[in-house]
């Protein structure tokens, strides 16, 4: 994918690398005052991450640039899928899984950074329409359930979630994207080594005095790559082949290792 | 170094899962055992999915139990007849087994069920080896107490198609060893186990085989029916993860090698007291992870289609 041509800027800046795309846009604004007044430009380090052998995890890094002072929130939104959550019961002393709600379209990967905390860029009634915050984010379970029930397992589902870094933390107090000189900002994405493959959107908007001025957008795709992704396309696509492969490489290992034993 | 596992998703220290092959296998040729019933525990406690767990370790079991199966071949040490029909009854025990497993991951109790079938079968074996070789143990230092019957005629062996099984000198119902193939089977299936541990007191005592060719009829079934379930799983829940049973599969091997040189010194009641031990520590800490309270008590399930 190309650097920088993934980014659809709303103001219809448009900007083949980020280099020229900030000279172009300090040098334009200096000029021509409102017409790219609202302009926000941002590209990532990569677009592309791929789960090979030695995968532990990889950490983006988006950066960018706007015009004039102004507040910069990002999103980022993993493949959707439906989700399990499930609670334990006790049963005669025995923790058993006992009740579970379905959520629909569920984003395996959810993450949101800002320059200041949420509540003092704009008011919960954008921040409810564009998805940002995990508290905000739309959880429509597939059956229908009385309220207290399904906050309790919305919250069930967020919290695990960010216990596996999938989730970022309660965005009430996040302050994690960095601006400098007024107009270039930057942040770190983490995707840690359990992410999920798909295909994942970053979004990044730009507030000014509480509204929303700009906003671009760009996705990323995590997949398996290399032997991983062979393997594992293998054991879905031709899995009785796969599984006749693997005795088969279980029982040489095994016989193997009898014969070079024995000789030593 | 880390590695990702391609069908478990996770990213692991390779020397990690090498040493636990290497131990378990250094244990399991000391002990005489596959060591699934040690090795399946372990690789969820480090975090590896149950599911994949199981799976990949019946596939790991192969591996472990070809070479001795093959050993014992050679000496004769095979009862071919009867190794046949634990094996049909370990395909249809394992075949059931499978299915039973796939059925109870979509309902999300396979966790629970793998557990607890732990926590019974290993709580069974372990206080019955300790009991008996400690009994052993304390008769061998006393060698003038009387020798109890080897085996005993019950209802068990009026059975109806009765076969002679030459090697074993044995003339039984053959619905017995398919019996016990079958739950072996089941088990082999639901808890990634060869089922040794299940199988080898079961021809004992059960069956009245001679402990001549208990340990290679057990082994050479034990290959079939882990093979079988191999395939099951992969065809059906797409959990078998090669690299995870390759890694282990390495240091397993070479575990058992040094184990077996180190387990031939040691007293025999005294390696076996020391086993039971061992599955009893595995039983009491897969039991606690069942009553104690969960540091959360919801938890994710399998994500639905698309």
């Amino acid at each position: 994918m190309r650097r920088g041509a993934a980014f659809r800027l709303r103001s219809g800046v448009r900007a083949a690398a980020l280099g020229a795309a900030v000279i172009g846009l300090t040098g334009l604004g200096a000029a021509s005052g409102t017409a790219v007044a609202q302009s926000l430009v941002a590209d990532l380090s990569r677009t592309q991450i791929d789960i090979s052998t030695g995968f532990a995890g990889e950490e983006l890094l988006l950066f960018g640039a706007t015009e004039g002072k102004g507040d910069i929130v990002m999103t980022v939104t993993g493949p959707r899928r439906d989700q399990v959550v499930r609670r334990k019961e006790r049963v005669a002393g025995i923790w058993v899984n006992g009740e579970s709600l379905t959520f629909r379209d569920v984003p395996a990967y959810y993450r949101v950074a800002a320059s200041r905390p949420l509540a003092d860029i704009t008011g919960p009634k954008t921040l409810d329409r564009l998805d940002i915050g995990t508290d905000r984010l739309e959880l429509i379970p597939v059956e229908d359930r009385p309220a207290g029930e399904v906050r309790e397992f919305r919250e069930a589902l967020v919290r695990n979630k960010q216990r596996l870094a999938l989730y970022s933390q309660d965005s009430k107090d996040i302050s994690d994207i960095r601006i400098s000189q007024g107009r270039l900002f930057r942040t770190n994405i983490p995707f840690p080594a359990n992410v999920p493959t798909g295909e994942y959107l970053v979004n990044v908007y730009l507030f000014k005095s509480g509204r929303l001025v700009s906003q671009t957008h760009a996705p990323v795709l995590v997949r398996k790559a290399g032997l991983e992704a062979e393997i594992f396309r293998f054991a879905r696509e031709r899995a009785a082949w796969y599984g006749a492969i693997a005795i088969a490489v279980a029982l040489l290992a095994g016989w193997l290792a009898g014969v070079i034993f024995k000789r030593t | 170094m880390q590695i990702y596992l391609p069908i478990a998703e996770m990213s692991v220290n390779a020397f990690l899962l090498l040493g636990l092959g290497g131990g378990i296998g250094f244990l399991s040729g000391m002990f005489g055992v596959g060591g699934g019933f040690l090795m399946t525990p372990l690789l969820i406690f480090i975090g590896v999915p149950p599911a994949v767990a199981v799976a990949t370790e019946a596939n790991q079991v192969v591996a472990a139990s070809v070479s001795g199966a093959l050993a014992h071949w050679r000496r004769g040490n095979v009862d071919i007849r009867m190794g046949i029909v634990l094996m049909i009854g370990g395909f249809i025990g394992s075949t059931l087994g499978v299915w039973l497993f796939t059925f109870l991951r979509g309902i999300g109790q396979i966790d629970f069920v793998i557990a607890v079938s732990y926590v019974v079968f290993l709580g069974i074996i372990g206080v019955l080896m300790v009991v008996e070789s400690t009994r052993s143990w304390f008769r061998s230092r006393n060698p003038m107490a009387p020798r109890r019957k080897l085996h005993y005629h019950n209802w068990l062996h009026g059975l109806p198609f009765k076969m002679r099984f030459r090697r074993s000198k044995l003339y039984i119902s053959a619905l017995l060893p398919l019996g016990v193939g079958v739950f072996v089977g089941i088990l082999a299936a639901i808890m990634g186990v060869g089922g040794g541990f299940v199988m080898v007191p079961a021809m004992i005592y059960l069956l009245g085989m001679p402990t001549s060719v208990v340990v290679g009829t057990s082994l050479f079934q034990i290959v079939f029916v882990t093979a079988n379930v191999t395939f099951l799983q992969a065809v059906n829940n797409q959990t078998v993860d090669v690299v995870l049973a390759m890694l282990l599969v390495v240091g397993s091997v070479i575990g058992a090698q040094i184990g077996a040189r180190v387990g031939a010194r040691l007293r025999g009641e005294e390696v076996r007291i020391a086993l039971g031990l061992i599955v009893l520590a595995v039983c009491a800490r897969v039991a606690w992870t069942l009553v104690a309270t969960p540091d959360d008590i919801f938890s994710l399930g399998l994500g639905g289609s698309h």
